[in-house]
């Protein structure tokens, strides 16, 4: 074919114009100019009649323009503006393809900066909640959590994020649209860590009180799960960014020198001292979607009476369950006040109910300690009344105790004694999870309040320390629970006078002491700290200070006797040591070191009751380990790991396996000599005997029948 | 930056954290505040941390209290001094939610008798503890004078929706060796805390009501 000139091409082959206008716009203006007309005169065709209108060249033509109109801004200033109204107003009849490529333009233009994401924001979201068309609303939804995403790498770009959490404020706030999206978009933008601030739990609560109930159920979903959601996204990130450095390193020495290899080791690099870096990441505020709640008294009350007391009637069981485990949530985080859930439980808590251990559990996580006595003992009583008894399968009254257990952790003054100590007296039963679940309540109170419990099943240490006054003082409504003071100072004074007294003969080791102690948290610290640590520790004078002079002091002022005496009580040897030397990181791991010695640490472990309202009660902690009956492949290699390393059972006659034996009376008979056997009966058989002989055997054969007494 | 906390560098800091506030009078006890800054820190998977020492002074003179009683109760708070409501000025208040977040407005803490503090929730509504001041439970047998300062000298460190937090730990008018051990205590209890220690701790800072910060680490 001949070579054509390129002018002559250039009107129909856009795809070349394309490529030629950006690398030298001002000459190729008029070519542009050409196809501009041409664009306006389809868009005013496609205008008369958008319905039927086959807009493949117009597609065309908008992809040229959009590509194309960062380089003649003047002529197209109008140009975005028109395709968002041709979007706006004719989404409904627009061909599929011609949609797509509009939506598409206009991603493009946002990205080349061409329009603002304020703008794309308020020209495709409107769309996205009133269009009917499936693949429509994938494109836009994709397309903004991509642009949301893109604006919030590096710093937040919060103008961006009020404009579209306002947008979807207004959605919620409009009880007839679909306020679906808002809870769709705010989820996926939690997930990635996008969003995390209050303004989009905000969002959320909102929609957990929308009267749609699909709305308020993925709200309802959100506070629930979508940390564990973010988590779950930033791990697999982590992994994904796992840096290559020395694979990058060994690929540029292989292969072919050139700027691309070069620049992939240098961002790799780049990477690396980012993550190492004198900051480190970013600190990310991690707080799940329940502690940023601005009103959580108020969003626990409406949702308790918008879906469960009053309106959830209209709910199926699982949104009620839902609901309900929300709320308990809310309830024991927060420590609120919503005194009707607690006797909205008892109407669920029977063996029958369906689902009834997710209900245990949501009433579990309600209790805490502010929720008066009186609100919540009914509901003890009622799961002990129902689950707990002689009549009932071992697996229920386990679920029952395990659940009663999760309730006392939190809210100790929730039983009565009579009923406690019935409770307890099943640590005797057969059956093993109820005897361990009981096993667990009763530890429980040997560390909470043995004065509940009878004298027999105090123990020996809580009975101990009962006798000393240490426990034992019922435990008031309304004292605080949480930690007080510091837990095993009073060790860590004791082994400081020890130390103190070595000090008398060699003025030198408190001085050693004291540059380990930052010594040791300089070793813990990573890199970055490191130097910040290390100088200072360098620097001598620094390190004279008033607590070493102090502790000397203190060292030379105690009389001997003091030092002979017991141990501080724990107020006093705070008061001590916390007022007037710092404790360092040395100081912490010794304490660490001297509580496990002592064994406190066992008695303050998890059953500590200070902040457990907070955690989640798991159902499988309730219910035990579900045994389900094994298929018959699974017994079979079930058995067979039994029998690995052992012989087969059964008789062992004629089994003699080692060699160096003598020989059986079998294998003598079968070798003896055959002409010494002829003679023999058992040789000759039955036919060859005589008469006489047959009824004789015959005779000793019916004798013998008899006695054996057939 | 210091990296290092020392008893002799707080001493210092104290020192000229009195000195800013002698200078310039005000009108009212300046109260020394503790500023701490975490870091490292992730609010979801390390436990969240609340707990309240004594210490040995109180920090806030000022501080108003409030005694929900019994007769006997109201009585004794009427001879120390203190305000005092019984059941029926409670009833009275009939639940109504602007009385109540009022009432918690105009007091810094609130004791209640032991008979009475089981119906407070039922009384009071959630206003209280939504103000972070349930009242502290009082028996007969106790002192309610010492209860009132065990009270007032009580702090709280307890971690809400950012990664800092503050608390009263004195005042000006202390003297200074009190103000120093007043300070190194409750630094000491918030680092025992804390899961690492100190490397969860960005700042800590003292600074007077109307004078300027001092960072002490």
């Amino acid at each position: 074919m001949a070579k054509r000139k390129r002018a002559a091409i250039l009107p129909t082959n856009i795809a070349l114009l394309q490529n030629l206008v950006r690398r030298d716009p001002t000459s190729y203006r008029e070519e542009f100019e050409l196809q501009f007309r041409h664009y306006e005169s389809l868009r005013d065709i496609f205008m008369e009649n958008p319905s039927n209108y086959d807009g493949e060249e117009f597609a065309e033509l908008i992809g040229f323009v959009s590509q194309v109109c960062s380089c003649y801004e003047a002529e197209t200033a109008n140009f975005p503006q028109e395709l968002a109204d041709i979007l706006n107003n004719h989404h409904r009849d627009l061909k599929e393809e011609l949609r797509e490529k509009i939506v598409q333009s206009l991603t493009m233009l946002r990205n080349k900066d061409v329009i603002t994401s304020e703008f794309l924001i308020q020209t495709l979201f409107p769309i996205l909640v009133s269009t009917n068309s499936k693949p429509l609303r994938s494109q836009i939804y994709s397309n903004l959590i991509q642009l949301v995403k893109s604006a919030n790498t590096g710093t937040k770009n919060q103008k961006l994020n009020r404009a579209i959490q306002a947008l979807l404020f207004n959605l919620l706030s409009d009880p007839e649209s679909n306020g679906l999206w808002a809870t769709k978009i705010t989820r996926e933008l939690w997930r990635r860590g996008i969003w995390d601030d209050s303004r989009s739990v905000e969002i959320m609560s909102q929609a957990a009180v929308h009267p749609n109930i699909k709305v308020a159920v993925s709200a309802a979903r959100f506070f629930l799960g979508a940390d564990k959601e973010r988590d779950a996204h930033q791990e697999e990130d982590d992994e994904d960014e796992d840096l290559d450095l020395a694979g990058a390193k060994h690929r540029l020495e292989i292969n072919k020198k050139n700027a691309k290899q070069k620049k992939k080791l240098q961002q790799a690099y780049k990477q690396l001292r980012k993550r190492n870096g004198p900051k480190g990441p970013a600190t990310y505020l991690n707080f799940s979607a329940i502690h940023l709640l601005r009103d959580p008294q108020g969003f626990a009350e409406t949702l308790y009476s918008q879906h469960l007391s009053r309106g959830g009637n209209k709910h199926s069981l699982e949104q009620k369950i839902l609901f309900m485990n929300l709320i308990s949530r809310l309830v024991g985080v927060h420590k609120l006040t919503v005194l009707g859930i607690y006797s909205f439980f008892l109407k669920y808590l029977t063996p029958k109910q369906r689902d009834v251990t997710q209900i245990m559990a949501a009433s579990a996580q309600a209790a805490h300690d502010l929720v008066p006595p009186d609100a919540i003992q009914p509901v003890v009583r009622k799961i002990a009344d129902e689950f707990v008894s002689d009549g009932v399968a071992g697996e229920v009254a386990a679920a029952g105790i395990n659940t009663i257990r999760e309730i006392l952790t939190r809210a100790p003054l929730a039983i009565q004694e009579t009923l406690l100590q019935d409770i307890i007296e099943y640590k005797t039963s057969k059956a093993k999870p109820v005897m361990m679940a009981a096993k667990s309540l009763l530890a429980l109170y040997r560390d909470v309040a043995p004065e509940m419990l009878k004298r027999r099943d105090r123990g020996k240490t809580a009975a101990m320390e009962m006798a000393r006054g240490e426990k034992g003082a019922a435990a008031q409504f309304g004292t605080d629970l949480g930690v007080k003071g510091i837990p095993g100072i009073e060790l860590l004074d004791a082994w400081k006078e020890e130390q103190a007294n070595l000090v008398d003969e060699d003025g030198n080791i408190i001085e050693q002491t004291e540059e380990d102690g930052w010594d040791i948290e300089s070793a813990d610290e990573n890199d970055s700290d490191d130097e910040g640590w290390v100088k200072v520790d360098s620097d001598k004078e620094y390190d004279i200070s008033d607590s070493e002079d102090e502790t000397k002091g203190n060292a030379d002022d105690t009389p001997l006797a003091e030092g002979d005496k017991q141990a501080l009580s724990a107020e006093e040897a705070f008061l001590k040591i916390a007022a007037t030397r710092v404790l360092t990181p040395a100081d912490f791991a010794k304490l660490e070191e001297l509580k496990q010695k002592a064994g406190i640490e066992k008695i303050l472990g998890k059953t500590k009751a200070s902040l457990t309202h907070e955690e989640e009660v798991d159902i499988k902690t309730l219910t035990g380990p579900l045994k389900f009956k094994q298929l018959r492949e699974e017994r079979i290699a079930h058995q067979a790991e039994g029998r690995e390393g052992r012989e087969k059972f059964g008789s062992r006659k004629g089994k003699r396996d080692d060699a160096d034996h003598s020989t059986t009376n079998r294998e003598k008979a079968r070798k003896k000599n055959f002409m010494m056997m002829i003679h023999k009966r058992d040789v000759q058989g039955k036919s060859k005997m005589s008469l006489k002989d047959k009824q004789r055997s015959l005779k000793a054969h019916l004798e013998k029948q008899r006695k054996k007494g057939f | 930056m210091s990296s290092k906390i020392t008893v002799a560098g707080v001493r210092s800091h104290v020192k000229s954290l009195v000195e800013a506030s002698e200078s310039k009078k005000r009108n009212f006890l300046e109260t020394v505040e503790l500023q701490v800054g975490l870091k490292n820190y992730d609010p979801q998977r390390d436990k969240r941390f609340s707990g309240s020492i004594k210490l040995p002074q109180v920090p806030r003179p000022n501080m108003t209290i409030c005694v929900f009683g019994d007769a006997l109760d109201v009585d004794r708070a009427k001879s120390v001094g203190v305000d005092a409501m019984s059941v029926d000025d409670l009833k009275k208040l009939n639940k109504n939610k602007k009385l109540i977040k009022k009432l918690a407005k105009k007091y810094n803490a609130f004791i209640a008798s032991e008979v009475l503090i089981k119906q407070i929730p039922r009384l009071l509504g959630p206003g209280l503890s939504k103000a972070g001041k349930f009242p502290t439970p009082v028996s007969h047998n106790d002192d309610l004078g010492s209860k009132i300062t065990e009270v007032k000298s009580t702090i709280k460190f307890q971690l809400k929706k950012v990664l800092c937090l503050a608390v009263a730990v004195g005042h000006v008018e202390m003297e200074e060796d009190q103000l120093v051990s007043q300070i190194m205590m409750s630094s000491n209890f918030l680092v025992s805390l804390l899961k690492k220690n100190w490397q969860n701790v960005g700042s800590l800072v003292i600074k007077s009501t109307m004078g300027p910060p001092f960072r002490i680490y």
